[in-house]
């Protein structure tokens, strides 16, 4: 496969695992304290609103950034009061690392989304169980929480990989082509009047990022599997 | 190590505007299997879970031997423990399970597999030790639950509804082996049910709660014959409230005059508390003071339900080869065989 | 009302920041008026203004609306049916759930264009059908939770024993109860068929995001405002909606 495609998978992949890795944490965090501490009504709406955010994109998603973190943007004049002038370098929020902050806007959400049901599944049982047969919450989190949570937290970061990877419209939005990402690629030849090589490089292109996506999925099920035993109610 | 007793004193717990637990008061021996029993809501679970620490009293202490373990943390108080369902860990096999509290404690590996496989013997699920939770049935989780909590030698054992969700007949057998090893093991138990047939069948004393309170404890055989309220009289077993009378110490009923046992300041009209298998029912030619509505036959006994002149409903437990010809519609004749009763303010 | 966890109210404090400061920005972006100086409505009032505002929010609205009706039609009898049946095929249905988020949108467009015989592609109509795929990750999650919480093969063995049938015994028995999860449900569908872009934009269809983005080109601020509209009104609504939307367990824990 030639330039600039090579570039294009190497870059979607890059951002779909950067994205993901920043999001997975932190969202698996957050679903914790949501699911386990907060009252029903709180789960709830936090769950729509993520459904919400999950979902932003586009243009919209672009603006917001380009107000709070473009360089007139109040965020940025926030933090050069306070000494960091974070467009000193060359950064712009076309970048990659630009993408990739505004790419956690719906990555984190989605991991809340994704990541819920696992920590819904963990029984009170077992904590309380296991504070009871001498456990300190250090060891019940060593020895039973993470383990039974660790499968579902990859089977999420998959996804998320998934969803960085395949994003079309924000990168559409925030850059000017100058970087090289499948999705965009991909809609750049069907765009307009297209030759019939263009849409056939279309269709391939697309063939190579389900099958990329696939390998995302895949184990994604197998994991999903698995923990299904002791996860139903 | 050895059991030691367990207290609670003065205990009071709210959640929200309930009081769960009202200056509850508690003492169970040495090796006593004390089981707290009541309805849903009554503050049995509560207790329990205010001695292993899972829940935090508002007031009051608990004392293991003399020591007060009030505000220790649940993960120091060497208390075993069984929940009603699913404990057990799913990422772990059952002896690892079973080991799980002495890993906690620091016991090397293969003293602690061992002791794992010693007490799974107990219970009959040694071959089972390399299989996982959702492999085995509820009853067989139960027991590998009840292994994992004597493992580590506790002083004292706490049950939580532990056969609410297994099967009728899993259930006789596994309270049986529950009794079984607690006895073997000297074990200070307190059992917390809703079920007052499993209470009774092996606990050493049996202690009812209503409301937060604890309304009466004492052995089951006490609380059967002499309930100290209306509330435990109507809880464990059947009974009877015939309206009667009370004068000069005496009621009248089907005829007979009986002794009026009173425990406060019953008089007037009065209902009188009797068991069904105190009270006989005779077929009769003449008039006869009931008739009978529906006999149920169980096997060894019926019961035989009549309903009075006035309209109160009898209920009378007799064996079932005396009562071959009572039929619904039939006139009988309603006796009762003691010669003292219970009664009850109305 | 139970007092709040020290680190559940500092996870919610940091979500918060990080979802509603580039909200808020950009909000305060849409109200500057460049020509008079100070803030004002300017731009909003501009966007109303725009005959086109209306077709676009409408065209978008009734997509999205018959989004959710084929999302509610397909996905309810069929979970139910799932969730009683106790299908074997019932993880696997799961997993093809997640499907969608993980097909690039892209991808799917590209299919959809191949494969769609030639009159569906010439209607608007194959919209609602695609986005119904691309919300049911959301959808399906919604509706398994609430389906899940609720004791069903008791209240439909009840009420088929009472002489309704499968109709009736979604419509005027399951739904009542699951009520909550179906707002989520319409909550989500709507919102993800209002703003999505990617698809409708590559199958060269226009509807309210695609018309804010070539709105973006001559009027910076104006699309600005609009793209708040078109985010934040639903993103509010919704959350109302869910807030309100009745709470009911059938048995508490005890």
């Amino acid at each position: 496969m030639q330039e600039p495609y090579r570039s294009g998978f190497f870059n979607s992949i890059k951002i779909g695992l950067y994205s993901a890795a920043i999001a997975a944490i932190p969202g698996a965090v957050a679903a914790y304290f949501i699911e386990s501490r907060g009252p029903v009504k709180l789960r709830r709406t936090i769950s729509v609103m993520s459904g919400v955010l999950a979902n932003t994109g586009g243009v919209p998603l672009a603006f917001m950034f380009y107000a709070a973190l473009g360089i007139q943007g109040q965020l940025t004049k926030v933090l050069k009061f306070f000494g960091w002038d974070i467009y000193a370098g060359r950064f712009s929020l076309g970048t990659f690392l630009g993408l990739l902050i505004v790419y956690l806007y719906f990555q984190l959400p989605l991991m809340i989304i994704v990541f819920s049901p696992a920590i819904v599944a963990l029984r009170r049982e077992w904590s309380e169980a296991a504070r009871n047969l001498g456990a300190n919450q250090l060891n019940y989190w060593i020895k039973i929480g993470i383990p039974l949570l660790f499968p579902s937290f990859i089977a999420s970061f998959l996804l998320l990989f998934a969803s960085g990877f395949s994003a079309y419209a924000t990168a559409n939005a925030l850059t000017i082509g100058d970087i090289a990402l499948t999705p965009l690629q991909i809609g750049g030849l069907l765009d307009g009047n297209v030759s019939a090589s263009q849409i056939n490089l279309g269709k391939a292109l697309g063939v190579v990022m389900i099958v990329i996506s696939a390998f995302a999925v895949i184990p994604y099920l197998a994991i999903q599997r698995r923990s299904a035993r002791w996860q139903k109610r | 190590m050895s059991s030691k007793s367990l207290i609670l004193r003065n205990i009071s717990k709210r959640f929200g505007n309930v009081n769960a637990l009202d200056n509850f008061n508690l003492e169970v021996g040495v090796g006593e299997l004390v089981a707290l029993l009541g309805p849903s809501g009554c503050g049995k679970t509560t207790a329990l879970r205010v001695v292993a620490g899972l829940e935090h009293q508002d007031a009051g202490s608990v004392l293991v031997g003399d020591r007060d373990i009030s505000q220790i943390p649940a993960h120091k108080r060497n208390m075993g423990m069984v929940f009603q369902a699913y404990s057990l860990f799913p990422n772990l096999t059952v002896e690892e399970n079973v080991a799980f509290g002495l890993q906690m404690r620091k016991v090397n590996k293969s003293v602690r597999l061992k002791k794992a496989h010693e007490l799974l013997d107990l219970v009959g699920l040694d071959s089972q030790s390399k299989r996982f939770t959702h492999q085995l049935s509820g009853g067989q989780q139960q027991r590998v639950a009840l292994a994992r909590a004597l493992a580590f030698e506790p002083e004292i054992l706490l049950l939580d509804e532990p056969l609410s969700a297994l099967d009728a007949q899993v259930r006789v057998n596994l309270r049986e082996e529950i009794r079984r090893l607690q006895l073997s093991l000297g074990t200070t138990t307190l059992f917390v049910t809703h079920d007052q047939e499993e209470a009774m069948a092996i606990s050493d004393r049996v202690g009812v709660m209503n409301n937060g309170v604890l309304e009466q404890i004492d052995t089951p055989d006490a609380l059967y014959n002499k309930p100290a309220s209306s509330f435990v009289a109507s809880f464990v077993g059947t009974m009877n409230r015939i309206p009667a009378h009370i004068t000069d110490g005496m009621v009248e009923i089907f005829g007979s005059k009986i002794v009026a046992l009173k425990r406060g300041n019953e008089s007037g009209k009065v209902h009188a508390l009797i068991r069904p298998e105190s009270i006989s029912v005779a077929a009769t030619t003449a008039q006869g003071n009931a008739k009978v509505l529906t006999r149920s036959f169980m096997g060894a006994s019926s019961n035989i339900i009549c309903q009075t002149e006035d309209g109160t409903i009898v209920q009378s437990l007799m064996t079932s080869a005396s009562t071959g010809d009572l039929l619904p519609g039939s006139s009988v004749q309603l006796r009762v065989l003691s010669s003292e009763v219970l009664v009850a303010n109305v | 009302m139970r007092k709040l966890n020290p680190p559940l109210a500092i996870t919610l404090i940091v979500l918060a920041l990080f979802v509603f400061i580039p909200m808020i920005s950009a909000f305060e972006f849409s109200l500057r008026t460049p020509g008079k100086g100070g803030y004002g409505w300017d731009q909003y009032l501009w966007a109303i203004r725009e005959e086109e505002f209306f077709y676009y929010i409408i065209r978008s609205g009734w997509l999205a609306a018959l989004t959710v009706a084929i999302t509610l039609i397909v996905l309810v009898p069929t979970m139910t049916w799932l969730h009683l049946s106790k299908s074997s095929i019932r993880p696997f249905v799961d997993g093809i759930s997640l499907l969608p988020l993980v097909i690039p949108v892209v991808a799917f467009a590209v299919g959809a264009q191949i494969s769609f015989p030639e009159f569906v592609q010439d209607t608007v109509l194959e919209l609602p059908f695609l986005y119904f795929v691309l919300a049911l990750p959301y959808a399906y999650r919604t509706l398994d939770i609430g389906l899940n919480s609720i004791p069903l093969k008791t209240l439909t063995e009840a009420a088929r024993s009472a002489g309704a049938n499968w109709w009736r015994t979604i419509i005027t028995v399951i739904i009542p109860v699951i009520k909550s999860a179906v707002v989520g449900t319409v909550a989500i569908t709507f919102a993800l068929s209002l703003g999505e872009y990617t698809l409708t934009v590559l199958l060269h269809w226009d509807t309210f995001p695609t018309w804010v983005t070539f709105v973006a080109q001559e009027n910076i601020l104006g699309a600005i405002a609009i793209s708040m509209m078109s985010l934040v009104i639903p993103f509010l609504v919704l959350t109302a909606l869910t807030l309100v939307a009745p709470e009911r367990s059938t048995q508490g824990r005890k």
